[in-house]
């Protein structure tokens, strides 16, 4: 099911569903942010599972900068943890608020200035969490609907066999490619923290 | 059968005792004639399955209660197929779609052809089908939304661990992602209640009690 080929965010509207252990989550959001960077798409990571307070840390860490990327934060106020205004966050009051999740999306989608963006959704296995997955399915239909209408590249992040079969199947629809990640990591160069 | 029993058959006649069975079996029989495709007799069971009386029956032709078929297009007389325990779908004379499993097999009497057309009721046998496609739904909805998230809430809390060792983070971050964490996985157990609620609430085969108590009533 997986392409081994990676991702290819040089190409405008791609629509990629990238699969990880669980392990690997965090390292494939990050590696998919630089990706895009390098690039020269400004990414929009819409983040179910980390607050954007530590999102920024973690990215300094890696060397980006917090005016490279724009994050919508669905896991701030759900924590009870005091939000900052920054342009490039926007807050959602919590995961299950899909509707909070479709006007920030959509939003940062017409205000994002970069003529190359792309979303970054970490991750469809945590907004399972919150909703059934007929309902997930439904919300992802709407993104990706969005994404193909706004002509921007979206990659949403999975944990591997963390799909019910019918919304691998529609998402195997909408998306361009399911890349597995153990298929790429291993082309991260670690020292430099780049992609061969 | 005891012998007591059959003694008491022999005192009727093998007519008699062909009538009796072919009432009370609990299968639908039709003996249509294969020129015409008219009904020539049916048993109680297809008049109760079809919700028509036997003088409604007989004498019309099959195509307008037992066969969806248009007339020329008989699977059996005119497209050779055959049935044998073949599902198939009856409409009664309520309309309801009863699923069936259909035999149809031919036969010789009084040196004429004939078909006999039998039918079994299969809706409790559907209906236990569409539970356990229900349970697995149920059962797989819950490893989505418990198992995967539970390992992902491990490794998250594993990184946590490790930022708290870095010393890179501040208490208050560390808090709200603990506390994301603690959210997610009272999150899980009440989608984990509410998934046995459901299932327990649309099967029928759990006793009363038994459900109550998985519905918290």
């Amino acid at each position: 099911m997986a392409d081994n080929q990676g991702l290819d965010l040089t190409k405008d509207t791609q629509l990629y569903l990238l699969l990880s252990a669980p392990q690997d989550t965090n390292a494939m959001n990050i590696m998919v942010v630089k990706k895009s960077l390098a690039v020269g798409c400004t990414p929009l990571i819409v983040s179910i599972n980390q607050p954007s307070q530590v999102l920024v840390k973690s990215y300094a860490k890696e060397g980006i900068s917090p005016d490279q990327y724009f994050v919508v934060d669905a896991v701030t106020h759900y924590s009870g943890g005091t939000t900052v205004s920054n342009p490039h966050i926007r807050y959602v009051n919590q995961p299950s608020d899909l509707t909070g999740l479709g006007i920030a999306i959509t939003e940062f989608l017409k205000q994002i200035p970069s003529p190359r963006k792309c979303i970054i959704f970490d991750s469809v296995s945590m907004l399972l969490i919150h909703i059934p997955s007929a309902t997930a399915s439904k919300f992802l239909h709407f993104v990706v609907n969005k994404l193909k209408i706004s002509e921007v590249s979206g990659i949403f992040l999975c944990v591997e066999n963390g799909l019910d079969p019918v919304i691998l199947s529609q998402m195997t629809v909408f998306v361009d490619k399911i890349v597995d990640f153990e298929e790429i990591k291993n082309k991260i160069t670690p020292q430099a923290g780049s992609l061969k | 059968m005891a012998k007591n029993s059959v003694g008491k058959a022999e005192d009727t006649s093998c007519e008699d005792v062909f009538k009796m069975v072919f009432d009370r079996i609990q299968t639908g029989i039709l003996i249509i004639e294969p020129e015409t495709h008219t009904i020539i007799d049916a048993n109680d069971h297809a008049e109760s399955l079809l919700g028509v009386k036997k003088d409604k029956l007989v004498g019309k032709v099959c195509h307008d209660f037992v066969c969806l078929a248009h007339c020329g297009e008989c699977p059996i007389t005119d497209l050779h197929k055959s049935f044998h325990n073949t599902e198939r779908v009856l409409i009664s004379a309520t309309g309801e779609k009863i699923p069936v499993l259909k035999t149809v097999a031919p036969a010789s009497i009084g040196g004429k052809a004939y078909l006999i057309e039998s039918f079994v009721d299969i809706r409790d046998r559907k209906r236990a089908e569409q539970r356990k496609i229900a349970l697995l739904a149920y059962l797989n909805e819950s490893v989505l939304r418990i198992k995967k998230p539970l390992e992902l809430t491990g490794q998250n809390l594993y990184q946590i661990e490790l930022q708290v060792g870095s010393g890179e983070y501040t208490a208050e971050e560390i808090r709200m992602q603990i506390r994301i964490q603690s959210n997610n996985i009272m999150t899980m157990a009440a989608t984990l209640q509410e998934l046995a609620r459901t299932a327990a609430e649309e099967r029928d085969d759990i006793p009363e009690g038994f459900r109550e108590f998985f519905i918290r009533k």
